[in-house]
């Protein structure tokens, strides 16, 4: 061997001597400061080899050193049995590769001289070979883990985890239809995701190293990094399906009947949530463990095993975001938002080298479009209302079904105040100093409501049921106001804006329906007046009477639904017409003739008109509360 | 050639096909008054008639028809198109929400959704025609080094080239065994692979689909181009003309789509059952006539039934490898000096073809996508337009 060092060493010195030498006397020049250096450089030895063919006695060791790996290769690349199957044959097969490697390296600078362009051929020839069979052993390591080779010792490490190999192979069926065996780790309950998924065992994963160090030191680096994603990327999808999330277009989502779509929702959901913690940043682990010291080999693997399951991810997200815009659809693409919004810092992080920009970019685009979506259910919900026609009036003048589906549907919606707060600032607008979009949007939606509501109380021909109508549903809105995030929103100002509305209403009801009533039972007591009064007062009193059942009718028909509100008007209606009542027939009854047989005229008692009232607004015929 | 005959007469047609379209427009003869001096909305109208005609004129002289190259520009005459359109609708977004605009722009905007998943669909075959790219690459290495070619580097391209003939057969049936079988009589060695299971024949397709086995790229194309008919009459009339330029622009968008999913492989192709025809009327329906016949004529050309995809830079992929892989199976060791060279000159071929790829599939794909977000942002501001 040491001969062989010197012969090397010579055959480099006369190499040198004769790249740099430009004539003959140069070289000479050149190998004498050589001779000069060092003993072994002697003008003897030196000569020696020019003195031969050209070199031959360096391209003997060269080609004494190949004949002997080209043995060796040659007996591992043609062995039937996986070379990787044993550890001591794994680290020869790789020592092998080293030596050809540093062979190569050593004499590629004389490769000009032939016989020594003629070996290194060869021993390029030889590295592919060798480079051909480390692909395949790295394949079948990569897919099969330690799965087959649990039978050699290699480690308590690949025992520990052979176990979990396997099963995943064999029992894939079966946990493919119960879904939740605690051995698949994707399959295990999803109330941690900080946990990293170790998806082969770490001896296995040393060995991948080597042979990837090997593969990407000889060129091979994109051979061998398409083997790796080919295998991971199965890997992914498997688990993403596993998961149960369908591969979809966008139609087929946009078909698909809405409450189908609401388990695919929250399905997507848990897978995305699964993918970009756990499932991502393992693949960006073992990647980076496989190629290190690589580390653009590994980024672009990593974006190649991730790449198809985050389109499909995104994808869908898209078409929930591209979807109808029906407002009963808002809970469940906020859920989407929101999931995407909670996410994005892992995508940042997953996906933060240069080849996985495209997929953080898509991400943050659907986000945004997811959005753009729910302002557009927004819109939506504020041209169903505009548009909502004034069909057949609600018996009694009670609660409009729209009010009370717009009123809980805001509610609901402000549950997710600061996403939609979120939402709405990101459109173009910006925010007043004392009130968001948000709180802009549903005012507005508010006051589309209101007006909504007084178009269809027209649909009432008396204006008293209107004033009921208006009253009811205004009622009702600032209820739904006042205990909720909604109040917060619209703030204080509005709800007692509001609340004087519905007074208001109420003032109407009682000037259109009852003032006529009170006219009646007016006294006059001019002299004028006072001739004939008795005349009069018994015709006012027969009108009272017939107009009091009249309205007494048609009014406990109509329906004030809220309890609070029904004492209220019954008691401003006690205090306004009993006195005016009590008074008119207590002077009825003293006035002289007539007087005496007042009570023939007199149908209702003070008491009896009290009762009447409390009779009001129960909806008798509407047959509801 | 089917595309000259057109392009001699069009120049002097191209007048007097204004005039009718300005009738068209005006839909009735009572108009006739106004032919003199149109309307701005005519006028408006009938330069997005003559921009679109324009756009495919200049498709049918630049370029090789199906390269990449030419491809990105149909991408772009698209986007132009799509640009004017949604000004039109914007100007006349009044007249959105009558009928039977209501209709007609609902119904476009139907058929854009589903151009959607063809343009996803043409994402996946992008990065199918990246795998091959990369297969392609490998091949190049294996031979494209200064040093004489050896046994191993040959072993190694032909592999590869193994590989890429097989992700390059048509997967129009996924149960077809053609190329499981040809992947195990190649790549199995010894027992390893006999003890393996299913999973070790994914490696050549190992790109999937991000829509489900069922989905077809011909059935979509025929969903979008379903009851696509001509304006009647009485609708161009109620509408002011705007119905024309709906109609235009879905059948530009079905033209489209329907070049792309000819030219790029996905899912279950078979694109010449949809039937596309636009009456000579309009001021673009031939060059777009042009252009069809000639893709169609294209695909008869190459009815080879392993195509996957009439895109140039494929058919040179498929052409070169399969040279070489014929070459390959004809050496013998040492290589002859004219084997030598032919293989470099075949790899020189193929590097040429992979530069290419090189550089225009990203720039393709980010077309395509932009053409996804152009159709989606069209349709939200005119959902938003009609509240």
């Amino acid at each position: 061997m040491a001969e062989n060092g010197e012969e090397k060493l010579l055959a480099v010195a006369r190499h040198i001597a004769k790249t740099l030498g430009h004539n003959e006397s140069m070289a000479d020049d050149i190998l004498q400061i050589f001779s000069n250096f060092d003993g072994r450089f002697s003008r003897e030895k030196l000569a020696e080899g020019q003195a031969g063919e050209d070199g031959s006695a360096g391209v003997a060791v060269l080609d004494r050193a190949l004949n002997s790996i080209d043995g060796q290769i040659s007996r591992f690349v043609a062995a039937d049995q996986p070379i990787w199957a044993d550890p001591a044959d794994s680290a020869a097969f790789l020592d092998t590769i080293d030596e050809l490697v540093g062979i190569i390296r050593e004499w590629s600078p004389m490769a000009s001289e032939k016989p020594i362009g003629v070996c290194l051929t060869r021993a390029d020839d030889m590295m592919q070979q060798a480079m051909f069979r480390i692909e395949e052993e790295f394949r079948s390591l990569m897919e099969r883990g330690a799965e087959s080779f649990g039978l050699n010792p290699q480690g308590d490490a690949s025992a520990m985890n052979h176990r979990f190999d396997s099963d995943e192979e064999d029992d894939y069926d079966r946990d493919f239809q119960n879904g939740d065996d605690i051995q698949i780790p994707v399959a295990q309950p999803l109330t941690d995701y900080d946990l990293i998924i170790d998806a082969l065992p770490s001896a296995t994963i040393n060995d991948l190293h080597e042979m990837a160090k090997r593969m990407v030191g000889a060129g091979f680096g994109k051979a061998c990094s398409h083997v790796y994603s080919a295998c991971r990327r199965e890997f992914l999808e498997e688990s993403m399906s596993r998961l149960g999330l369908q591969k979809l277009s966008i139609e087929e989502v946009h078909k698909m009947p809405w409450q189908e779509l609401e388990d695919e929702i929250d399905r997507w959901i848990k897978a995305a949530n699964v993918a970009l913690r756990i499932l991502f940043p393992s693949e960006r682990r073992l990647c980076d463990r496989v190629f290190f010291g690589f580390s653009s080999a590994a980024d672009l693997s990593f974006m190649e095993v991730c790449r198809g399951s985050t389109i499909q991810l995104l994808n869908f997200a898209d078409a929930i975001a591209i979807g109808s815009r029906s407002p009963e659809r808002l809970f469940k693409v906020l859920d989407v938002f929101e999931t995407m919004r909670d996410l994005m810092p892992e995508f940042e992080s997953v996906f933060s080298d240069q080849f996985c920009l495209v997929l953080r970019n898509e991400a943050v685009t659907i986000w945004k479009r997811l959005g753009e979506a729910i302002r557009g259910i927004f819109m939506e919900l504020e041209n169903l209302i505009r548009r909502d026609p004034a069909k057949a009036a609600v018996p009694g003048g009670g609660l409009h079904p729209i009010t009370r589906y717009v009123m809980n549907y805001l509610r609901a919606a402000c549950r997710s105040r600061q996403t939609l707060e979120q939402v709405f600032e990101e459109s173009n607008g910006v925010p007043c100093k004392d009130s968001t979009l948000l709180t802009v949007q549903m005012s507005w939606i508010m006051e589309l409501l209101e007006s909504n509501l007084e178009v269809k109380s027209k649909v009432y021909k008396d204006p008293a049921l209107c004033s009921v109508f208006l009253m009811n549903n205004g009622r009702y809105i600032v209820q739904k106001v006042k205990d909720g995030d909604l109040g917060l929103l619209l703030g204080e100002d509005w709800i007692r804006k509001h609340n004087a509305k519905v007074r208001q209403y109420h003032m109407s009801y009682q000037r259109s329906s009852w003032n006529k009533m009170l006219g009646l039972l007016k006294v006059d007591n001019t002299v004028a007046g006072m001739n004939g009064l008795g005349k009069s007062m018994k015709d006012k009193l027969k009108q009272f009477n017939m107009q009091f059942d009249e309205i007494c009718k048609t009014h406990s028909t109509w329906v004030v639904f809220d309890e609070q509100l029904r004492e209220e008007l019954k008691i401003s209606l006690a205090r306004l017409l009993l006195p005016a009542y009590g008074n008119f027939i207590g002077r009825f009854q003293n006035l002289g003739d007539i007087g005496k047989n007042a009570d023939r005229y007199i149908k209702y008692g003070v008491e009896d008109i009290e009762a009447r009232i409390n009779e009001l607004f129960k909806g008798t015929t509407a047959g509801r509360k | 050639m089917p595309g000259t005959d057109f392009q001699g007469s069009f120049g002097r047609s191209l007048l007097s096909l204004r005039r009718d379209q300005v009738d068209l427009v005006a839909g009735s003869s009572s108009h006739h008054n106004h032919q003199h001096e149109p309307s701005n909305m005519e006028v408006e109208l009938d330069s997005f008639q003559r921009q679109v005609a324009e756009k495919f004129i200049d498709l049918n002289a630049s370029g090789e028809l199906l390269s990449l190259e030419w491809i990105g520009k149909l991408l772009d005459s698209f986007l132009c198109c799509q640009e004017e359109f949604r000004a039109i609708v914007f100007n006349h977004r009044s007249q959105i929400s009558k009928p039977p605009m209501d209709r007609l722009i609902s119904d476009y905007f139907e058929r854009s959704i589903k151009a959607l998943d063809v343009c996803n669909a043409i994402r996946d075959g992008i990065e199918q025609i990246r795998q091959w790219q990369k297969l392609a690459d490998i091949v190049i290495s294996a031979l494209d080094s200064h040093r004489p070619v050896g046994e191993g580097q040959l072993r190694r391209a032909k592999k590869a080239l193994i590989d890429l003939a097989i992700g390059m057969l048509d997967e129009k049936d996924p149960s077809s065994s053609s190329g499981t079988n040809l992947a195990h009589r190649n790549r199995s060695f010894g027992r390893i692979r006999e003890s393996h299971h299913h999973r070790s024949i994914g490696h050549f397709r190992s790109l999937s689909w991000s829509v489900s086995r069922s989905w077809s790229a011909s059935k979509q194309l025929q969903a979008l181009a379903n009851n696509l008919a001509t304006p009647r009459s009485n609708d161009v009339a109620a509408s002011n003309g705007l119905a024309v330029p709906v109609y235009t622009m879905t059948s530009v968008l079905l033209f489209v789509m329907w070049a792309l999913v000819a030219a790029i492989p996905c899912q279950d192709r078979g694109f010449l059952q949809v039937n596309f025809f636009v009456p000579r009327h309009f001021q673009w329906a031939a060059p777009v006539m042009s252009l069809h016949d000639k893709v169609v004529e294209e695909s008869k050309r190459r009815d080879r039934k392993n195509c996957c995809g009439l895109l140039k830079e494929i058919d040179r992929i498929e052409k070169c490898s399969r040279l070489m892989n014929e070459l390959i199976d004809s050496v013998h060791f040492p290589l002859s000096d004219d084997k030598e060279i032919e293989v470099k000159q075949r790899v020189g071929e193929l590097v040429e073809v992979h530069e290419d790829l090189k550089n225009g599939l990203d720039p393709f794909e980010k077309k395509v996508r932009e053409v996804f977000h152009r159709i989606v942002r069209s349709r939200t501001e005119t959902l938003d337009s009609l509240c």
